[in-house]
């Protein structure tokens, strides 16, 4: 079933939209890109100040036990403004993990700062061009870690890793402490990102759940992210429709608005076409949460907002013309920000296959 | 269980005890002519039960509910393919149009409870042959005669002509002004002397449009549903009046799970179909659409039940699932291989991929191509400019042709 959102949840939309507006904008977004680990201090100082850390947590912990559609809409607007930090979306997957599968004490122990945003989380799954392997090829023996975590989101200022491991030769997953542990830097196209190789060396590490069940417990956690992350594209392409909208109706040549063009207004009314599904998927995969159709929501809306984010970025620049392709005007912005939010959580090749796995009826 | 939730399921239930009757197993086998005869006693089965004209007057034969409980039973009875095809345009556009605008009241009751009980038809008159998307520019003329008028030229693409008993019709009355300033609106007799319907072959064989001719045409005043020089307007309003039907994400043709159940049954290169990176990203792509479409489409719902206005992106429901059905269909046809040569040109487009793909480009036409509804999303919605038009605003008799 599909929603309606409610006055409370339009104002966190109106509220969220207000704040980022004013507080972030390219001129702080660009020499990110040029630094190395650098995320906008602004954004994140933010999200904290303003309780979306908190949104999705348990109040037991410091949360404010709302949910899925109400991250999503705030993530909505971070896509529009283009986030300054991806831990909106990994301290999420990171503290449902651990209230979901982690003991009292983990949760005493970790949950707290990540509502408040004073403790940073990243989630390794992926090994390689897998984001979730069968077989993992990080190691967990006798409560240590070993192995490395290639290109893992955030990995350069998180405090705490979920990782999905090997132990005994089924999977694991595992909760490792990051404080001490070798990161390297990964010089990205999206450096904000803060993108990292970590390595583990015999770290100290708790597992959360193991066996079968522990695959189908990251299969979760990756769903929940992909929704966020899902909101985010939405918004993000809905601001590039808009730019190219805008930017249709000022420029002139040959005399009317470039608009004008039917191959620039159609461009322009798919990209609509693609931003609505992709929301309207969206708002039913966060209304789904609990169901057993989850994961198929989740990918529906997964596949279809990255399919808008990047043809967004696409049209939008090549609307723009030379202009476009320039540094300043900041375009590339988003163009790179598609592409590593179309990898994190699992790109679409991983995301058709769950999907069709559960529509074929072979999934379990 | 809400009113409407009952409604819902009263419907459901009808509908199902209709399928021994009006069903596909019934409706197998016969030709146009028998399936037009069932049709009509689906119709009349359908006004006796209480499900005919549900958002209309009950004055008018009607049942005074909502869109919703409409919208509601349209979902249910879409499920069994009832031989209602030829009545979808008559009591969709024409005949709501003739209960707002026909200044007779007698002759409107007597036609709208004709029409809903299946016993009379309407058509209606628009496209002609020098243009379907551009209705303005159209060319049949009416000139007063005596009291009345008289009617000549040419409509096209009349869905269900040759079945019709009367239609609605726009013509110009004044070509001396620019094209929308000089249309009037009437309603006709089909069985009126000079009017020449001839069925038009379509390529998937089947000829449910038409041309219809109208030659010295002599209509009385009182068949004027406009103002003259008022008819854009009623037009449009015609178009209108269908904002809320019922939608379906599959395009009007199969169900993805058909899709999903060939995949499974076909093999590639000596494994099933469905493990195939080909078929499966276009099924996974697919579903997403179709997903997409049925979310917009439950809140679409959802806000007409809170009394508030849907969104306009209900729009994207035929742009976006009829092209993608039309490629579908020629994906299920790949994967059949020599087996996919058979076509049953009475087959239903909901169950038969060789018909859902013939027939996909007439849905991707009719009732705005696809270019159009581009062009109505970008002006309407994203206030994108208007095409440069060089007609506009010059005299009809003066556009050069």
């Amino acid at each position: 079933m599909s929603i309606l959102y409610d006055e409370g949840q339009q104002a966190i939309a109106t509220e969220s939209r207000r704040v980022l507006e004013a507080r972030v904008n390219k001129d702080a977004l660009l020499p990110l890109l040029e630094a190395s680990g650098e995320y906008h201090q602004g954004f994140w100082t933010t999200a904290k100040e303003q309780g979306w850390t908190a949104l999705a947590l348990p109040e037991a912990h410091g949360g404010l036990a709302l949910g899925l559609v109400e991250l999503g809409l705030i993530a909505h607007q971070a896509g529009r403004t283009l986030s300054g930090a991806p831990f909106l979306t990994s301290n999420f997957g990171v503290a449902k993990a651990i209230a979901l599968y982690g003991s009292d004490a983990q949760q005493a122990r970790w949950l707290p700062g990540l509502a408040s945003g004073e403790t940073i989380g990243a989630i390794a799954f992926a090994d390689g061009a897998d984001p979730l392997p069968a077989h993992p090829g990080a190691t967990l023996a006798g409560g240590r870690l070993s192995g490395t975590l290639g290109g893992v989101t955030g990995g350069l200022a998180a405090d705490v890793a979920i990782v999905l491991a090997r132990e005994n030769g089924v999977p694991a997953l595992v909760l490792v402490d990051l404080a001490g542990i070798e990161r390297t830097p990964v010089q990205s196209f999206d450096n904000s990102r803060c993108i990292a190789d970590l390595r583990f060396d015999g770290a100290p590490a708790e597992r959360l759940i193991a066996g079968e069940a522990a695959r189908e417990a990251a299969l979760h956690i990756l769903a929940l992210q992909a929704v966020v992350t899902a909101h985010e594209q939405t918004g993000g392409a809905e601001a590039l429709m808009e730019i190219a909208r805008d930017y249709a109706v000022t420029r002139k040549a040959f005399g009317q608005p470039i608009g004008a063009f039917q191959s620039i207004k159609h461009r322009i009314a798919e990209l609509y076409g693609l931003v609505e599904l992709a929301r309207a998927n969206c708002i039913h995969a966060a209304a789904r949460q609990d169901q057993d159709d989850f994961i198929t929501a989740a990918a529906a809306a997964r596949l279809s907002a990255t399919e808008a984010y990047d043809a967004a970025a696409r049209d939008c620049v090549q609307i723009h013309g030379g202009i476009g392709v320039t540094w300043e005007i900041g375009l590339h912005l988003h163009m790179r920000r598609a592409r590593s939010l179309a990898i994190e959580q699992g790109s679409s090749l991983f995301w058709e296959d769950a999907l069709v796995d559960r529509l074929a009826g072979e999934a379990a | 269980m809400s009113d409407l939730e009952a409604w819902r399921a009263r419907a459901a239930a009808w509908c199902e005890s209709m399928v021994p009757t009006f069903g596909k197993a019934a409706r197998k086998g016969l030709g146009v002519e028998d399936d037009l005869a069932l049709g009509r006693c689906y119709q009349k089965a359908k006004f006796d039960a209480g499900f005919a004209g549900i958002n209309w007057p009950k004055e008018l034969g009607g049942q005074g509910l909502g869109h919703i409980e409409k919208i509601a039973f349209e979902g249910e009875e879409m499920k069994h393919g009832f031989p209602n095809v030829y009545f979808g345009i008559s009591l969709g556009m024409p005949v709501p149009v003739l209960m707002q605008f026909g200044s007779d009241r007698d002759f409107v009751q007597e036609r709208v409870l004709k029409a809903l009980q299946g016993e009379e038809i309407w058509c209606q008159l628009f496209s002609e042959p020098s243009g379907g998307t551009d209705l303005a520019g159209l060319r049949t003329r009416a000139e007063t005669d005596g009291n009345g008028w008289r009617i000549n030229g040419q409509k096209v693409w009349t869905s269900w002509a040759q079945y019709s008993d009367y239609g609605v019709i726009v013509v110009r009355t004044d070509p001396t002004v620019p094209k929308h300033k000089g249309l009037t609106y009437f309603w006709v007799d089909m069985k009126a002397p000079g009017v020449t319907v001839r069925p038009i072959k379509l390529a998937g064989g089947d000829a449910h449009v038409n041309e219809v001719f109208f030659d010295d045409v002599r209509i009385s005043d009182d068949h004027r549903m406009s103002p003259v020089g008022g008819g854009f307007a009623v037009a449009m309003a015609t178009l209108m009046i269908e904002r809320y039907v019922a939608t379906d994400s599959a395009g009007f043709g199969p169900h993805l799970d058909l899709f999903v159940d060939l995949a499974k049954e076909v093999r590639l290169n000596g494994r099933p179909a469905i493990e195939d990176g080909r078929i499966r990203q276009q099924i996974a792509r697919n579903y997403a659409m179709r997903s997409g479409l049925d979310s917009i489409n439950v809140r679409a719902r959802l806000m007409m039940e809170a009394g508030m206005t849907p969104g306009p992106e209900g729009s994207l429901n035929k742009l976006v699932a009829v092209r993608s059905r039309q490629k579908l269909s020629e994906l299920a046809i790949d994967l059949q291989g020599a087996g996919g040569f058979h076509f049953d040109e009475r087959a239903s487009l909901k169950d038969d991929w060789a018909s859902s793909w013939i027939n996909a480009p007439t849905g991707r036409i009719a009732g705005g191509s696809d270019e159009t509804l581009l062009n109505t999303i970008a002006e309407r919605i994203l206030g994108l400019p208007q095409d440069h038009r060089p007609d506009k605003g010059i005299p009809f008799n003066q556009i050069p042709a």
